[in-house]
């Protein structure tokens, strides 16, 4: 189990069938946490448990005090401790109430569901384009993932993969895109262009990156990235989708850069 | 390097010629003034000697002094190419013949240099900004356009050889520009 | 938005109606157009006859040539007349050049076509070597035809496969990018990047042919011609697709020649200009092609005026195999490059046009400027010429004719 330099392949173990489906995803890097943690930035990677962040929901109560918990905010199960641990992930897909709601079996069907039909808009604005659709093609078929039709409408868009460079211009109609798709709605910010600005970051006429403008849950960096990496990148989306790990139901995150950098 | 196109050059347009007509590889340049740039374009058109039926290229330049529009022609009757700097127009406000009763073509060129430099094309009947949004009212591509975090005029600057612009004078750090243009 | 026309009595208006609320929001959001008209050709424009209507096609749509927004004044399906709006991808290459070093110039411009990215870094390779006076080594001018060669291949499939995406079929774009994945894999060997390859340096290139390359191209070359015929067989002969495109975007060779009209598309309307033989550079005159011509002008002779062109390309590839001389491939030049001022002008013959770079440097070790001169951008300009007095099925159609590449366009 160890390899030549004598390290543990963490992925080889508990590896069931299916990509992501199971006790292990395998797209995870030791870093990540899978965790209900929507306002919090992870800094650092430390196995000290962070304090968690318990929003409480005033959006809707419930007629009887008593019921769900009567009012105590439920156990967190994201703990360090139980990462590795098979407790972490239940069948019924059990998650810490931070909005005291518990997801049932059929939630966990439908997060399925989603994941593996995730239909892309068609916003390809440059060079990234051309590996989104090289992506969409043959060789790298992104139809083995549910994800042909890519969509002209963004009115039947689940994703919005933004493959290349976002200029002043252009901003405005995509912000205006991304508005117009209906929830459940994911975003992923595909080069160097959109995560950060890239190549063109002095530039007068570019966005730095469009976690400026709208929440962006996948980072593909690369310029362009390989239709592998891009593939990467939606297999990361399709498990957020399942751990109900994205910026949707939570949403209204708001640019992870602040606004006068 | 065609030294024939250059004798046949300097014999028709000698009057309205500023300074010598310089060749360098396979490149011959002229250089005129804003006022004869109409006479000088249709007679290398149509000349049956000139003949310089394609226009590869119309730029406009930002010289720090002064604005200039470059034209580059090919000809079948010759193997340079030949380059027409129109220099003179000033930075304030530079107004030059358009092309486009020439070439159709040349209409979005001429719209392109007047959205970077400002240089206003008489004759084109389309002359508005082409890249930037319409309501935009800075020139991009002219020397005094610096973004407001630009490196080169950080008090950190001239660390690197990268990090300094052309001018030398320019090398205090840069007040924020609030969107009025030149 | 309709137009003041008077609309005859007894026509219930949904602004008539107390009972609709109507979002007066949304006509303050983009009205068409966004400000008072000013030139006189967008006054033309800008002015609606009887019954004619504005269409908005906007910067995202699903024609995959990037983000051009196209207003069309549309008189029931029939265009009238059209007003591009540029800009959405416009980045400021030549203002981030001038505050580059040159060799920084040259990975600065591999997006401008992204599709054809090798001879973007030609043209300003070649006008710095003009500057500096440099002589390029034999093996690597070979080396650049080469390379630009399977690359005008790899981006002349994929016009195939948007043309036929434009039209409608979507099947021959599985196949364009089946022969572009295999040859930019190739490109990958070669260069180490699948699309913006940042290849060319000055005075040469950056990597000489491995063995990786040469396999991959030997094994691919011996069933190139085949496999393009059977791809292309999939259009040439498909009576809808022939149907459709012919008599589409018919352009008479003077006009062509007025709206500056280069490459293909030029050579379609029979002129047979193309910079290869019109002005000689790296080792063209020692290699033998022809350069195909057509006379109809519409976007069948395009097409298959590029079908053609690739089977130039593969036997200007095999001449290049043969005569592929030894020795270094990069001039000996400082790190530092300081060319003495001057001005330099390097066009070569993109898969689209004529790409043109004049640079202009002022003996500082970034250029002065840096004009880029893109074919795409020349060629949608005559769109205006083009498209009116077609039906509006067939707008994209003419455009992915005219094969524009929107980075370019925008730079």
């Amino acid at each position: 189990m160890t390899d030549d330099l004598g390290r543990r392949d963490p992925r080889r173990e508990d590896v069931t069938g299916g990509l992501g489906v199971g006790t292990r995803d395998v797209t995870a890097l030791p870093g990540d946490r899978s965790g209900n943690e929507p306002g919090a930035l992870v800094v650092g990677t430390g196995t000290a448990v962070a304090e968690p962040l318990v929003v409480r929901n005033d959006l809707w109560l419930p007629v009887d005090p008593a019921a769900y918990g009567g009012g105590r905010p439920a156990e967190i199960t994201h703990l360090a401790e139980l990462e590795h641990d098979e407790r972490q992930r239940r069948d019924d897909a059990r998650w810490s109430g931070l909005l005291e709601v518990i997801p049932t079996k059929a939630d966990y069907v439908i997060d399925l569901l989603r994941a593996n039909s995730l239909w892309p808009l068609l916003s390809g604005l440059a060079c990234c384009a051309i590996e989104m659709m090289s992506f969409a093609t043959s060789k790298n078929d992104i139809d083995r993932w549910g994800a042909f039709p890519f969509r002209a409408s963004p009115r039947q868009a689940d994703v919005l993969i933004v493959a290349g460079t976002l200029t002043t211009k252009m901003a405005g109609p995509l912000l205006r895109l991304w508005e117009q798709m209906p929830e459940p709605k994911w975003c992923v910010a595909m080069g160097d262009c959109t995560c950060s600005g890239g190549r063109y970051k002095r530039s007068y006429s570019t966005v730095e990156g469009i976690d400026r403008i709208m929440p962006v849950d996948v980072y593909v960096p690369g310029c362009p990235p390989r239709p592998e990496g891009l593939i990467f990148g939606m297999m990361k989306l399709q498990q957020l989708v399942k751990d109900r790990r994205g910026h949707w139901p939570e949403r209204a995150i708001g640019p992870t850069v602040p606004a006068d950098v | 390097m065609d030294r024939a196109l250059k004798a046949r050059l300097e014999s028709r347009f000698a009057d309205v010629l500023q300074g010598d007509v310089r060749q360098r590889h396979d490149q011959t340049e002229i250089r005129i003034a804003a006022g004869s740039v109409s006479d000088v374009l249709r007679a290398l058109h149509d000349e049956p000697e000139l003949r310089f039926v394609v226009l590869a290229d119309l730029a406009g330049v930002d010289t720090g002094r002064e604005m200039q529009v470059t034209y580059h022609l090919w000809s079948e009757t010759t193997r340079d190419w030949l380059r027409v700097i129109v220099e003179g127009l000033s930075r304030d406000d530079p107004r030059i013949p358009s092309a486009t009763f020439l070439w159709q073509g040349a209409e979005w060129m001429e719209r392109e240099a007047y959205d970077m430099f400002g240089i206003i094309f008489e004759g084109n009947r389309d002359l508005r900004r082409i890249y930037m949004p319409p309501d935009y009212t800075s020139f991009p591509l002219r020397k005094d356009f610096y973004l407001a975090d630009d490196a080169a005029r950080s008090p950190g600057a001239g660390v690197r050889h990268m990090e300094r612009t052309h001018d030398p004078a320019d090398a205090g750090p840069a007040p924020l520009r609030t969107g009025t243009g030149t | 938005m309709a137009t003041t026309a008077s609309v005859p009595p007894g026509t219930h208006r949904s602004t008539d109606d107390p009972n609709v609320l109507i979002d007066d929001e949304y006509a303050l959001y983009e009205p068409i157009p966004p400000y008072p008209p000013r030139t006189e050709r967008e006054l033309e424009f800008y002015t609606p006859g009887d019954g004619q209507l504005y269409l908005n096609m906007g910067p995202q749509h699903p024609s995959t040539h990037g983000v051009l927004r196209v207003v069309l004044k549309l008189d029931g399906e029939r265009v009238i007349d059209i007003d591009p709006v540029l800009g959405y991808l416009h980045r400021g290459v030549e203002k981030l050049c001038e505050n580059a070093d040159y060799h920084q110039t040259i990975s600065q411009v591999d997006p401008l076509e992204y599709v054809s990215s090798l001879f973007m870094e030609w043209a300003p390779v070649m006008a710095y070597e003009k500057l500096l006076d440099v002589e390029v080594p034999r093996r690597a001018e070979y080396i650049r035809v080469l390379a630009g060669e399977l690359n005008r291949i790899a981006s002349h499939a994929l016009f195939m496969g948007w043309l036929a995406l434009d039209l409608g079929g979507l099947t021959p774009i599985l196949y364009s990018f089946i022969e572009r994945d295999e040859i930019v894999e190739m490109l990958a060997a070669l260069t180490g990047q699948r699309m913006l390859f940042n290849y060319f340096r000055i005075g040469g290139v950056n990597g000489d042919l491995n063995h990786d390359f040469l396999s991959r191209l030997g094994d691919w070359m011996s069933r190139a011609v085949n496999q393009i015929e059977a791809n292309l067989g999939l259009l040439n002969e498909n009576e809808i697709f022939v149907r459709r495109a012919r008599g589409l975007g018919v352009m008479d060779s003077e006009t062509a020649l007025r709206y500056l009209w280069t490459g293909p598309n030029l050579r379609a309307t029979g002129l047979p200009f193309d910079v290869r033989r019109a002005h000689p550079y790296s080792v063209y005159p020692e290699l033998e092609f022809d350069i195909p011509t057509r006379s109809e002008g519409d976007s069948l002779a395009r097409y298959l005026l590029r079908v053609e062109e690739i089977k130039q390309s593969l036997r200007i590839i095999d001449q290049c195999l043969e005569q592929m001389p030894d020795g270094p491939i990069m001039a000996k030049l400082p790190r530092l490059l300081r060319p003495r001022p001057g001005r330099a002008w390097a066009a070569v013959e993109a898969p689209r046009g004529l790409f043109g770079v004049y640079a202009i440097s002022d003996g500082s070790d970034q250029p002065f400027r840096m004009r880029i001169h893109d074919p795409s951008f020349i060629h949608l300009q005559s769109m205006a010429h083009l498209l009116p007095g077609h039906l509006l099925a067939d707008t994209m159609a003419i455009m992915a004719s005219l094969d524009p590449v929107m980075g370019g366009v925008d730079k």
